[in-house]
């Protein structure tokens, strides 16, 4: 049979660079065989060979010819392996799945983007995105959280990120440290001051579910509406394509309706942050 | 309407050992398992009623290599195609919700896809309904309707022959010889064969009060925070038997090992009610309970596939009800969550 009829074979992938974000997580440079065009929410499936496979979402601009990044959390038996990668090493990947960003809904509007932990990954795909095309978009606020400020991914883009006039951005810390100037305690806690018009504000979410949870009902409170947020759910997943059951959300699935949701979809399904 | 004789009817399975591996239902004990042909013996049992293992086994194989390296070929073996014999009417009905996941979507399984293809399904009538069986309450009749080759209705001296595509179209006309008229009287005999199920099935219904499925719209949904489900699951083993035994059941994992020369990918049957299933990173357990696990199960089967297929996921084959250890038994269930307020 043709090459791309068989949806569970990966393509190879050349490990080309590691680089250590934190004790925990590493990104993952990639040379895939064959070119995979990605838009910003999408995943992959990475295969570590003889191990297994486990999703990601890519975290580099999603123009990129050659290559794109994973960043990897080390959490279980796929991505202990992930972190023992050295360059030259091969991988597999299938992909890209899902349904990523709808950008063209947020054209005009003011955004808020809510990131904690590894979710910051997809949110650095986007992000490049809406900094390229920034002119089509109102205000623009991220707002991060993550554990220490040792814990904080791309320190290089978030210095820069950081002298960019036209983005108003915010990292908290659970626990600072003695060099920590910024805010101390929730990413909810920084949402409050924010200034964006709630009418048609959008608000993009991602990180662990507990986040995920207040960060929706605080941006509610603050007023915005419902069908303009959007969250990037995580589930269980095995097939990526639909098929294997693993990653069921209420009536969807997430790796092909989702990951990315707007919240009208998914609140009334019982125990959505599960 | 066509008829073939006990005879000719081996002679036909002979002939169609060519170009299929050809399995038939024998019975052992209580129970009917699918075993390659090997001549009309004795324990071969055509009508009867459901094998002990689902058909979807055929076609969504429990353990089937996806992917070998990075080949894009898909891993196709040499095997000659399946010809399964007897298959019931309840398992064909299972069809529309495996086609529905695996032939749906963006992307086709070319496993599944390609045996659906190549596949030859030879069913029969059931002769007789066991206690477990409540297909008339998911809309299923005790003879097959649709989805098959060719059906067979056992008679006395032979089987009244039905034929349901091209591919059986084409296997009754090349082989003519082996056919004869069926006549009014066998066909008298089967509708009243037919009949006879139908009220033995019907008498399992109302005998268990199990509700038909137009009573079942939203009932989990309703249920959702209902006591029943950790009353229900209290006997669970978490054995997984309800799922894998089940003909519509499709989840799956895709798992990897070293093969001799490259890494190899299995895609192997999964089932709901094992605790990791839905696991993610870190421990974090969506249904960390047995309870939910099995509240799952009805879900996907009675509020997910009705609302995004149109369909119930159950055939009333009632294989969950034997195979479970634990004396969970779904009619019980249903009969809950439609009476429960
Ligand atoms: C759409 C999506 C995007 C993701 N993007 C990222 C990312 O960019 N960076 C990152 O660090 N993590 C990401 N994750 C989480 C990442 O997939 C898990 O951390 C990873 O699967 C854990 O695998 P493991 O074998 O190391 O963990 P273990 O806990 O050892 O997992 C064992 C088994 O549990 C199951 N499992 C556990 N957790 C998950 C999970 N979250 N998803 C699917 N199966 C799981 C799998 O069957 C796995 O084989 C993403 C998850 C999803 C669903
Ligand atoms: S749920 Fe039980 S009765 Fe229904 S199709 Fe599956 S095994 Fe048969
Ligand atoms: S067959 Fe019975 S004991 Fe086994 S997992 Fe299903 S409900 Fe539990
Ligand atoms: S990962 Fe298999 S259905 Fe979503």
């Amino acid at each position: 049979m043709r090459s791309g009829m068989n949806p569970y074979r990966p393509i190879g992938a050349e490990v080309v660079d590691v680089i250590a974000e934190t004790p925990t997580i590493k990104t993952l440079r990639l040379r895939p065989d064959e070119k995979i065009n990605f838009r910003p929410g999408q995943f992959i499936q990475l295969t570590v060979p003889g191990v297994g496979e486990a999703p990601f979402t890519p975290s580099s601009p999603s123009t990129w010819k050659d290559c794109m990044e994973v960043t990897v959390m080390r959490v279980g038996k796929v991505t202990e392996k992930v972190h023992q990668l050295k360059p030259g090493d091969i991988v597999g990947l299938r992909g890209p799945y899902g349904r990523g960003y709808p950008l063209e809904a947020f054209v005009g509007k003011d955004l808020i983007v809510v990131g904690g932990g590894c979710g910051f990954a997809p949110i650095r795909t986007l992000m490049y995105v809406l900094l390229d095309q920034r002119s089509r978009f109102g205000k623009l606020i991220f707002r991060g959280g993550c554990k220490s400020p040792a814990d904080l991914l791309y320190g290089k883009e978030m210095d820069a990120w950081a002298a960019r006039r036209d983005l108003d951005l915010l990292i908290t810390v659970d626990q600072g440290d003695a060099g920590w100037r910024g805010p101390v305690g929730l990413v909810t806690g920084i949402l409050d001051g924010i200034d964006i018009d709630c009418e048609n504000g959008v608000g993009i979410l991602c990180g662990p579910p507990v986040m995920m949870k207040f960060s929706t009902r605080k941006l509610l409170q603050l007023g915005l509406r419902e069908e303009n947020l959007y969250l990037s759910m995580e589930k269980n997943m095995s097939c990526g394509i639909g098929k294997c059951g693993h990653c069921r959300l209420g009536t969807y699935y997430c790796c092909k309706d989702g990951p990315v949701f707007n919240y009208t979809q998914i609140k009334n399904f019982p125990d959505i942050w599960g | 309407m066509r008829y073939i004789s006990h005879e000719d009817f081996g002679r036909l399975l002979h002939d169609l050992e060519r170009d299929y591996q050809v399995y038939v239902p024998c019975r052992k004990n209580i129970h009917r398992y699918y075993r390659p042909y090997a001549g009309l013996t004795d324990d071969v049992v055509i009508g009867e009623v459901r094998a002990f293992e689902p058909l979807k086994a055929f076609f969504f194989r429990a353990r089937q290599k996806v992917a070998e390296g990075f080949s894009p070929d898909v891993v196709h073996g040499e095997d000659r195609p399946v010809c399964i014999v007897g298959a019931k009417a309840c398992d064909l009905k299972a069809f529309a919700i495996l086609d529905h996941v695996f032939r749906g979507h963006d992307y086709a399984d070319p496993y599944y896809a390609r045996a659906r293809e190549a596949n030859l399904i030879i069913s029969a009538d059931c002769t007789y309904a066991i206690d477990t069986c409540f297909c008339l309450a998911l809309n299923v009749d005790p003879y097959p309707r649709e989805a098959f080759d060719i059906n067979l209705s056992p008679l006395d001296d032979g089987f009244l022959v039905e034929t349901g595509s091209q591919k059986g179209t084409a296997i009754v006309a090349g082989r003519a010889a082996l056919f004869a008229d069926a006549g009014e009287q066998r066909t008298r005999d089967r509708n009243e064969t037919r009949r006879h199920v139908i009220h033995a099935v019907q008498k399992n219904i109302e005998q268990n009060r199990i509700p038909h499925q137009d009573a079942l719209e939203g009932a989990v949904a309703r249920n959702y925070e209902a006591e029943i489900w950790a009353d229900e699951a209290q006997t669970c083993v978490e054995c997984g038997a309800c799922n894998t035994i089940c003909p519509t059941c499709h989840c799956f994992l895709l798992y990897d090992q070293k093969g001799k020369a490259h890494i190899e990918r299995f895609r192997i049957w999964d089932a709901c009610l094992l605790k990791d299933f839905a696991r993610v990173a870190g421990g974090a357990n969506p249904r960390p309970k047995l309870w939910m696990r099995l509240r799952n199960r009805f879900e996907k089967k009675f509020d997910f596939f009705p609302k995004v297929a149109g369909m119930y996921a159950c055939t009333g084959c009632g294989r969950c009800i034997s195979a479970c250890p634990a004396k969970i038994d779904i009619r019980r269930i249903l009969k809950r969550l439609v009476n429960h307020a």
